[in-house]
């Protein structure tokens, strides 16, 4: 329990520096992402397997036998499209930086939701393939990557739509849009509805569920906090000296 | 306190002997609040994390991945980012907590001491300052704020409650408790950043605006932190009853949360 307590809390969020940003995605070195960038456009036929890493092997120009630099064989292929997934994101400029009809600039709920759904159409392509990419990110020696990988990817999403709450709420958010994305995207995988709108439609429901948790969350510190005022208030006017 | 700061060091030395005494160098910012803004600065700061696009050209070779992306300065360290981390972390929830003891404080102590209501309101809004300032910054540098931080709220608030019903000289005692151990946290993250400037300014790097703003932004609120353990002890803090004790008492807790804040 020692080292995976560790490595979630000191792998994640570091301090981001602007002026000396850590190296690119140095999760993989060099070989390592040239070869996972050519099996990309295998999944979608021969899924996360380790036919892909081979076919992407050969593209790349290495030789059959360098594969083995990987050690967990098809699950960094997984981590990979995680990885540029959630990267990508940040280049969704017409949901970061576009003005709806009314020229007003997206809230940061719609932000959120609409990053939401821009991550699960990363998926689009591959979701014939993703059920059993979710069974092996279950496995045990892979399931702390994949949760760090779900909070990374929530952090993300909450960073890019300009959240800036940094109390207990920080922790909150990012737990329910972990489980909302988690649960629409288990969804994505037996949806066969047009354009995925079944998906949607549940992916709304998920947020709407939520939001009126945290509406009930809310007034319930808001009740605790004015009773206790309103408590040191009567014993004030019963001449209490508080 | 007072005679450190007549100091007869040269300016130019400030750099070596800034962590020796708190405020060498007569600063004439104190009432800029550069930082302060509560405003989404972070959300207007586009993300400059490089990254991969799905459908991009496979590139021939590790290298032009690896070349077409170059950082301008060089990246910080892993156990810089560490150090930066945790610092953060920890200055945003001691201010939290600074903030909460003097709102808890100030009702009752100005109730029984009028007198005391400005200076009260001086060091709550430098506070407030203070807390809004590391907000901004561990929001803009994606730090995770401290778990503990509904436990923080409840113990600044009763700290700060309790020692004002034991009287104005418990209430001081408790700032000057407070204020010490904060002051001297703070006093080691500068002379750790100005270590860690000096060793990049070696090497020929570039410190960037970022960090220099970083060390000039605590350097700062060290010296204000000093200021209010100067007005708790000239409000005879150590008039309270038992001072000794209690205010050893006081900085053993804050101690505690320190370690504890800058791990969870
Ligand atoms: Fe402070
Ligand atoms: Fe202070």
């Amino acid at each position: 329990m020692q080292p995976l307590r560790r490595r979630l809390i000191s792998s994640s969020r570091l301090y981001h520096s602007y002026d000396h940003p850590a190296p690119p995605a140095a999760t993989f070195n060099q070989v390592e992402t040239a070869i996972l960038d050519a099996s990309l456009p295998h999944i979608p036929t021969y899924g996360f397997t380790q036919t892909t890493l081979l076919r992407g092997a050969r593209d790349a120009g290495y030789l059959d036998a360098s594969t083995n630099i990987f050690p967990r064989g098809p699950f960094t292929l997984i981590h990979y499209h995680l990885v540029i997934q959630r990267l990508s994101l940040a280049k969704q400029s017409h949901i970061l930086q576009r003005s709806n009809s009314n020229e007003q600039p997206l809230s940061i709920a719609s932000k959120v939701k609409a990053l939401t759904w821009a991550r699960l159409m990363g998926n689009k392509d591959i979701v014939h393939r993703w059920q059993e990419a979710l069974a092996l990110m279950a496995q045990p020696t892979n399931v702390t990557t994949s949760v760090v990988e779900l909070s990374s990817l929530a952090d993300e999403i909450w960073f890019l739509s300009g959240d800036t709450s940094v109390d207990s709420s920080w922790y909150t958010k990012r737990a329910s849009l972990s489980t909302i994305y988690a649960s629409t995207e288990v969804f994505m995988t037996t949806d066969k509805s047009h354009g995925f709108e079944e998906t949607r439609n549940f992916m709304d429901r998920r947020f709407s569920d939520a939001q009126n948790l945290g509406v009930a969350l809310g007034s319930l510190n808001q009740w605790v906090g004015f009773t206790a005022h309103a408590g040191l208030n009567i014993l004030r006017s019963k001449g209490i000296r508080l | 306190m007072a005679t450190f700061r007549k100091s007869p060091f040269p300016a130019s030395q400030w750099l070596i002997r800034d962590f020796l005494a708190p405020s060498l160098i007569p600063r004439t910012s104190r009432t800029i609040r550069c930082l302060s803004t509560t405003s989404n600065s972070a959300a207007a700061v586009s993300p400059t994390e490089p990254s991969y696009e799905p459908q991009r050209r496979i590139p021939s070779s590790g290298e032009e991945a690896a070349t077409s992306s170059a950082p301008l300065k060089k990246s910080l360290t892993q156990a810089q980012r560490d150090f930066l981390t945790s610092a953060l972390r920890v200055n945003q929830a001691g201010e939290l907590a600074a903030t909460l003891i003097y709102k808890a404080q100030t009702p009752v102590v100005v109730a029984a001491h009028p007198h005391l209501r400005p200076l009260m309101k001086h060091m709550y809004d430098q506070e407030v300052s203070h807390f809004s300032t590391f907000n901004a910054l561990v929001a803009k540098h994606r730090v995770r704020p401290t778990a503990m931080y509904p436990v923080w709220t409840v113990m600044a608030t009763a700290l700060g409650w309790g020692t004002a019903l034991m009287g104005r000289e418990a209430a001081m005692a408790c700032t000057e408790a407070v204020e010490t151990e904060i002051g001297s946290h703070y006093n080691e993250q500068v002379r750790y950043l100005l270590e860690m400037v000096e060793n990049m300014e070696r090497e020929g790097q570039d410190i960037g605006d970022e960090l220099k703003t970083l060390v000039e932004t605590i350097r700062r609120t060290r010296d204000e932190e000093l200021e209010h353990l100067d007005h708790a002890v000239e409000n005879d803090a150590k008039d309270a009853v038992p001072h000794t004790a209690l205010v050893e008492f006081i900085r053993a807790g804050c101690r505690g949360a320190i370690w504890v804040s800058e791990r969870v």
